[in-house]
């Protein structure tokens, strides 16, 4: 093969990589090495050669045959367009917010038990079907304990991979065996083995700006139920940038742990910008992420950045992570469908779409969060 | 087209595959650049046929892994023969040997269990098909674990050491992309995608598979199915679901396809309630139609 094959090889596998495609030397070497034992007069056998070698997903495909239309037919000139990629930081605006939100529900965690909205509401409804928009300081309770037993259950769900231990009920025949030598042949002393625990990690990320007001005290109380338990649970609230409350909600009763949020989160606004927040989460977080997290995103969806950021971030997340949850308050009533703009760019990249508006929302949740 | 790339289509139409030249260029590329092949695409499309038919077109054997979640290796390359080791120590109880001959004794190749792994790499006579089915369904440290044998052939057993491949299996792998796979082991195998065939190729499956059936009958199973596929189904039908209807039809002797036969039979090709339920309500529609 000449070496201007080669060089146009390497082109092409740099045209695309600026398409977004992740294209390795050692594929286009591989490529190289296929050129030489197929027929390269044959358009269509260059072409599903170079495929089944460049690309590793259908997602591919489209970019691929696309490059490769342009690149096979005019082989010469190549535009040396490079994609870049401008970061837009989202513009930090300041106001009340979350702070103000904080300040009123510890205010009204203090003054004891007396109904959120709607008094008198518990009176007609169960407290699982009740709207959490209604809901009281004892009821806010309950949720906070379903949490804790849903997550330790979660904790003690067994895998199919086994480790051993010490004492056990199932005997760990390749370790017997060994100690039996000890005693020439005899089984004497039993090794066990037992299933390893499934070690699902959780993530949540809690939607708190003014359009979830009625319904993010009902979530973080929910989210501070998760973050007391046994499992490993990461927490974040975001309404135009992203915070961290983990160590905020961690081993504090609900009362110091919202007023440490309230002191240790400024600087919010009352808009949305799921994306921009999101992307805050992968620039951090994402390495963190493995196929064993569960990502529990906690929002109405209506975001006031764009869509195509969200998208990207989640789709970038959804490669990460094991599941992703998205769990959209408003869903609970009969005549919503998720038609915001951010929500549509959402949903092909949610693996499961669920109410929480209600107790009965949650506990339905349970089964999602088994990977 | 290159000439053995057309030999390839023909072995296969031989063992009654018919493959397409995309696929028989990817199995080409594979077996010659010794790259393992994986083939994605939705459920009942023929991946697993595709390393069936590879094997029987190239007269050797097939080895399958079908891989499930918490597959580990000793399920997947090796085992020790736990009974007959413990059979062979009480034989030895009154020999001379001492511990450690007896421990080189009982774990040795004679009591080892090949699994899946272990077998396709020291098959001896001919190079193997190897067949991992379903790596989506396993977990990822068999993934990295996979990984690791695929790159060297070799796998090492503590108790006996290296074991390298005599001859370098045919590798084919297949997902249902039930999760996303690693970028590791993406690029380290070409890339295949089987989607739903056209009317025209479902049709020239089922001549070819169900030789028995009359050509009216299999145009119009044919087009029931491309139709049923357009239909917002939970699990649609695959080639598999087409070439079991197409068999029961044959077996009931069915003349002709109408409305109450299809509604007799549609249990061979739709697998949930709600689905049966969406298909009654069209198939008034969808038996005239087509």
């Amino acid at each position: 093969m000449s070496d201007l094959e080669v060089e146009k090889l390497i082109v092409f596998g740099r045209e695309l990589r600026a398409h977004g495609l992740s294209v390795t030397p050692a594929e286009v070497v591989t490529a190289t090495t296929a050129l030489q034992i197929i027929d390269t007069t044959d358009r269509e056998e260059v072409f599903l050669s170079l495929r089944s070698i460049l690309t590793t997903s259908i997602d591919d495909f489209a970019i691929f045959e696309d490059v490769f239309k342009r690149f096979w037919n005019s082989s010469h000139s190549l535009s040396t367009s490079t994609a870049v990629r401008i970061q837009t930081q989202a513009p930090r605006q300041t106001s009340k917010g979350l702070g103000f939100f904080l300040e009123n529900w510890s205010n009204s965690f203090a003054a004891g038990a007396q109904p959120v909205k709607v008094p008198g509401a518990s009176d007609t409804k169960s407290a699982t079907e009740k709207d959490f928009s209604e809901f009281t300081n004892e009821e806010l309770e309950e949720v906070s304990r379903l949490a804790r037993r849903m997550v330790r259950r979660l904790a003690r769900r067994p895998s199919r991979r086994w480790r051993p231990v010490k004492r056990g009920h199932r005997v760990n025949l390749r370790r017997s065996l060994r100690l039996s030598l000890k005693t020439g042949g005899e089984l004497i002393e039993l090794a066990y083995k037992e299933r390893r625990p499934k070690r699902t990690k959780l993530v949540v990320i809690c939607d708190v700006s003014g359009s979830m007001d009625i319904y993010s005290r009902l979530l973080l109380q929910f989210i501070y139920g998760l973050q007391n338990s046994f499992a490993k649970v990461e927490s974040f609230v975001f309404a135009t940038s992203l915070a961290r409350i983990t160590g905020d909600l961690k081993n504090k009763t609900y009362k110091r742990a919202l007023d440490r949020l309230s002191s240790n989160v400024h600087g919010w606004s009352g808009g949305t910008r799921i994306g921009a927040s999101l992307a805050m989460f992968n620039e951090q977080w994402l390495r963190r992420i493995d196929k064993r997290t569960v990502i529990i995103i906690l929002s109405d969806g209506w975001d006031t950045g764009e869509p195509e950021k969200l998208a990207a971030s989640l789709s970038l997340l959804k490669r990460r992570a094991g599941r992703i949850i998205w769990l959209n308050p408003l869903l609970g009533s009969a005549d919503y469908a998720p038609v915001t703009r951010g929500m549509q760019a959402a949903l092909p990249f949610v693996n499961v779409f669920a109410p929480a508006h209600d107790l009965a929302s949650l506990r339905a949740l349970e089964p999602h969060l088994v990977l | 087209m290159r000439e053995e790339v057309k030999q390839i289509q023909q072995m296969l139409e031989e063992q009654i595959y018919i493959a397409d030249a995309a696929i028989a260029t990817a199995l080409y590329l594979s077996t010659v650049l010794g790259k393992p092949l994986l083939i994605e695409g939705p459920a009942g499309v023929g991946k697993t046929e595709i390393a069936k038919a590879l094997a029987s077109a190239m007269q050797t054997r097939l080895i399958r892994l079908q891989c499930y979640e918490g597959l580990d290796a000793t399920t997947a390359l090796y085992e020790w023969n736990y009974p007959k080791q413990l059979l062979h120590l009480k034989l030895e109880e009154s020999s001379s040997a001492s511990e450690t001959e007896k421990e080189a004794m009982i774990f040795s190749e004679a009591f080892l269990l090949k699994r899946p792994l272990l077998q396709a790499i020291t098959e001896h006579e001919r190079a193997p098909v190897l067949l991992i089915d379903e790596i989506d369904r396993s977990d990822e440290e068999f993934e990295a674990f996979l990984l690791e044998v695929l790159s060297d052939y070799q796998v090492t057993i503590p108790e006996i050491g290296s074991i390298k491949a005599t001859h370098r299996p045919y590798v084919v792998l297949t997902s249902n992309r039930s999760r996303d796979l690693s970028d590791a082991l993406r690029r380290r195998c070409l890339y295949h995608w089987i989607d739903y065939p056209s009317l025209e190729k479902e049709l020239e499956i089922v001549r070819a598979k169900v030789p028995a059936i009359n050509a009216d009958l299999a145009k119009r199973v044919t087009e029931v199915m491309q139709a049923t596929r357009t239909m917002s189904l939970s699990k649609i039908p695959g080639v598999a679901e087409t070439l079991d209807w197409a068999n029961a039809l044959v077996a009931l002797k069915a003349p002709e396809l109408n409305e109450e036969i299809v509604a007799e039979t549609l249990g061979c090709f739709l697998k949930d309630e709600s689905d049966v339920a969406a298909f009654k309500a069209e198939l008034p529609r969808i038996c005239t139609d087509v």
